[in-house]
């Protein structure tokens, strides 16, 4: 049984395993907004997100008592603009749970937006791994050609010296695609980290930003996921991002059953993959991690050093190169 | 407040489709086009019809039909002579110096040197470049307001009463280029794993200028450079500041010796950074080398 819901033009659609009325989302939501007015600041913000309990089941008076995480220390503060909000939520149940809202860093999630930049970012990034395999011989690689076909004079035909000549139908090509071309090269590192700058604050002003806690599902049933990302409007494909590679079970073994919807720590992080997907989905320690290392990289005084790629093909060499000179030439002994 | 341009591109993509791998879009005219086309019958590659043009025979520049050009007919005077062996002294005035201090890139608590400045990264220096090291310039002179024990390569005599008006100390220092690569990456350097090198004495014509006491030569006699100090500020009309009794006495007085190039650290010595540890030679004929000029 699917019943179906609907916004105007938006339809929403439930199946029967996870059924919620509508009413009582909205519900839940308002709660605890509510609840979020009458909490005064905490100063400690870790433990705040340590006592939290995101149960799904929780009454409209525990989610009063909830303690609640209004704010967050920020690395290099600035004075030009106001600190972003952001919503903390919880994967722990289809509607979620608001834990609090936190401050992100307007450097990295209100910069201006650079598409120009992202596009670089991307270019770069389908480039640097392609490899050109394309391949026309030339005219000395073709078999045969050496010999004149006909004689220069006498025969009233038109003058030619190869069978080969680009000029003829079985002849080579006139500057051909050569070998294997690498196309690498090394996009900027500074504008490898605006790209990601300006990915975040895509995300962040297209509302397509999602910050929870942590991983934890109630269930490892891909369906639940599923059904949460209808529920909450994240589109068709979602990219999960946590601090480590070592994430929960029961979301690994989700996601890995979902098409389009994938988990990354934050060192794989990459624009590509942030505008691949239609929602992106970080938690706490994944936006302190990106925050703080894109932080240190604006503020950090280095000088990059251009990049060089000095290997050569002998270091991709598995067998040593013979050495001709070790080898002793074979010679007949004298017989008589 | 932020700026208006960011809100209103951020309010702007808001109502925007989604920012996705399919529409973003590089900025118009970044794309180069070649001009060469290979197609049958188009081979004149943009260069014209036929003539000098075509064929790339165009006059020299400076060629004038004949006649004797300007380049020649105007004596030459030779502003860049010798460019090539030249020392340079790349400037840093003194209003970027008490910017530094102000914005603590640099300690005033330590005497201030080439490391000190080249560790900020805001200044460097290069070596293939025949850069000797700093020349401080006289711009924000009024404004410097900082007590410092400064080494520098080049000042005048404006820079030092500025300086020593404030109740700070300064001496010009040479350093020879291996010095000098040591002294500006610092940490690169010790990861070599060399021995610090002693310094060498100034080339000749560069002698003068740092035994000189009114330059606050290295190599100048202390006395003398006591009796310019005084010179100095009767002629620009202060009150020197007396350092006898002063609590950073011991700061404003430190200076290296003519062979160290590194404060505390004396040349010979390697400094392991991986074990955190120093090696000092022992050997004699080392230490003579060392601990002579020649």
């Amino acid at each position: 049984m699917k019943t179906f819901f609907t916004f105007g033009n938006i339809v929403l659609k439930t199946s029967s395993k996870y059924n919620i009325p509508l009413k009582k989302f909205q519900a839940s939501l308002s709660s605890s907004i509510r609840s979020l007015k009458n909490v005064q600041n905490t100063d400690d913000t870790t433990s705040a997100i340590d006592n939290s309990l995101p149960g799904s089941s929780a009454s409209l008076s525990q989610v009063t008592k909830q303690p609640l995480m209004t704010s967050r220390d920020l690395k290099f503060p600035v004075h030009h603009t106001y600190p972003r909000l952001a919503w903390l939520d919880s994967l722990a149940s289809l509607e979620g749970t608001k834990l609090g809202m936190i401050d992100l860093h307007p450097d990295v999630f209100g910069t201006y937006p650079r598409i120009d930049m992202l596009h670089k970012n991307i270019h770069w990034q389908k480039l640097y791994r392609h490899i050109d395999y394309s391949f026309e011989p030339s005219r000395a690689e073709l078999p045969g050609g050496g010999r004149k076909p006909w004689p220069q004079k006498g025969l009233g035909k038109a003058r030619h010296g190869s069978i080969r000549s680009p000029l003829w139908l079985s002849g080579s090509k006139a500057h051909g695609p050569r070998g294997p071309k690498s196309y690498f090269y090394m996009l900027p590192r500074p504008q490898r980290a605006m790209g990601l700058r300006v990915a975040l604050t895509c995300k962040y002003g297209q509302n397509d930003l999602v910050i929870v806690d942590n991983f934890d599902l109630p269930t490892a049933d891909p369906e639940y996921l599923y059904e949460m990302a209808d529920v909450r409007f994240w589109g068709y494909s979602v990219l999960f991002v946590d601090d480590t590679d070592v994430m929960p079970e029961k979301i690994t073994e989700a996601v890995s059953q979902i098409r389009g919807f994938n988990l990354m720590p934050a060192y794989g992080l990459n624009v590509y993959s942030m505008l691949k997907h239609d929602t992106l989905v970080l938690t706490l320690a994944a936006v302190e991690k990106i925050e703080g290392k894109l932080l240190d990289e604006l503020h950090s005084t280095r000088v990059e050093t251009k990049f060089v790629n000095r290997l050569r093909p002998e270091d991709f060499r598995t067998k040593p190169k013979e050495d001709s000179t070790l080898r002793k030439p074979f010679t007949k002994p004298l017989m008589f | 407040m932020a700026s208006k341009v960011t809100e209103k591109a951020l309010n702007l993509i808001k109502s925007l489709p989604r920012v996705a791998i399919s529409n973003v879009k590089d900025l118009p005219g970044t794309l180069y086009k070649k001009k060469t086309n290979r197609s049958a019958g188009r081979k004149k590659k943009g260069r014209g019809d036929k003539g000098q043009g075509a064929r790339g025979t165009l006059d020299p520049l400076g060629y004038e039909g004949g006649q004797r050009p300007l380049i020649d007919a105007v004596p030459s005077e030779k502003y860049y002579g010798k460019y090539a062996i030249r020392r340079q002294y790349p400037p840093i005035s003194l209003l970027e110096i008490q910017r530094l201090i102000d914005l603590n890139r640099v300690d005033v608590t330590r005497p201030i040197d080439v490391s000190s400045i080249c560790n900020t990264r805001l200044y460097s220096l290069d070596v293939a470049k025949n850069h000797f090291g700093f020349n401080v310039t006289e711009e924000g002179c009024d404004l410097f307001a900082s007590k410092v024990n400064l080494e520098v390569q080049w000042v005048t005599e404006l820079v030092i009463a500025a300086i020593e008006k404030n109740g700070g100390t300064i001496t010009t220092r040479y350093y020879d280029p291996q010095c000098l690569a040591a002294l500006f990456d610092t940490q690169a350097f010790f990861e070599k794993g060399q021995p610090i090198p002693k310094c060498k004495l100034p080339p000749q014509d560069a002698l003068a200028y740092y035994s000189d006491p009114n330059f606050r030569g290295y190599l100048a006699d202390p006395e003398k450079i006591l009796m310019a100090r005084e010179k100095l500020a009767q002629k620009y009309g202060y009150k020197l500041p007396d350092l006898t009794d002063d609590p950073l006495k011991d700061l404003l007085l430190m200076r290296k010796d003519p062979l160290q190039i590194f404060y505390g650290l004396e040349p010979g010595w390697i400094v392991n950074l991986a074990d955190k540890c120093i090696l000092k030679p022992k050997d004699e004929d080392y230490l003579r080398y060392y601990s002579n000029v020649y």
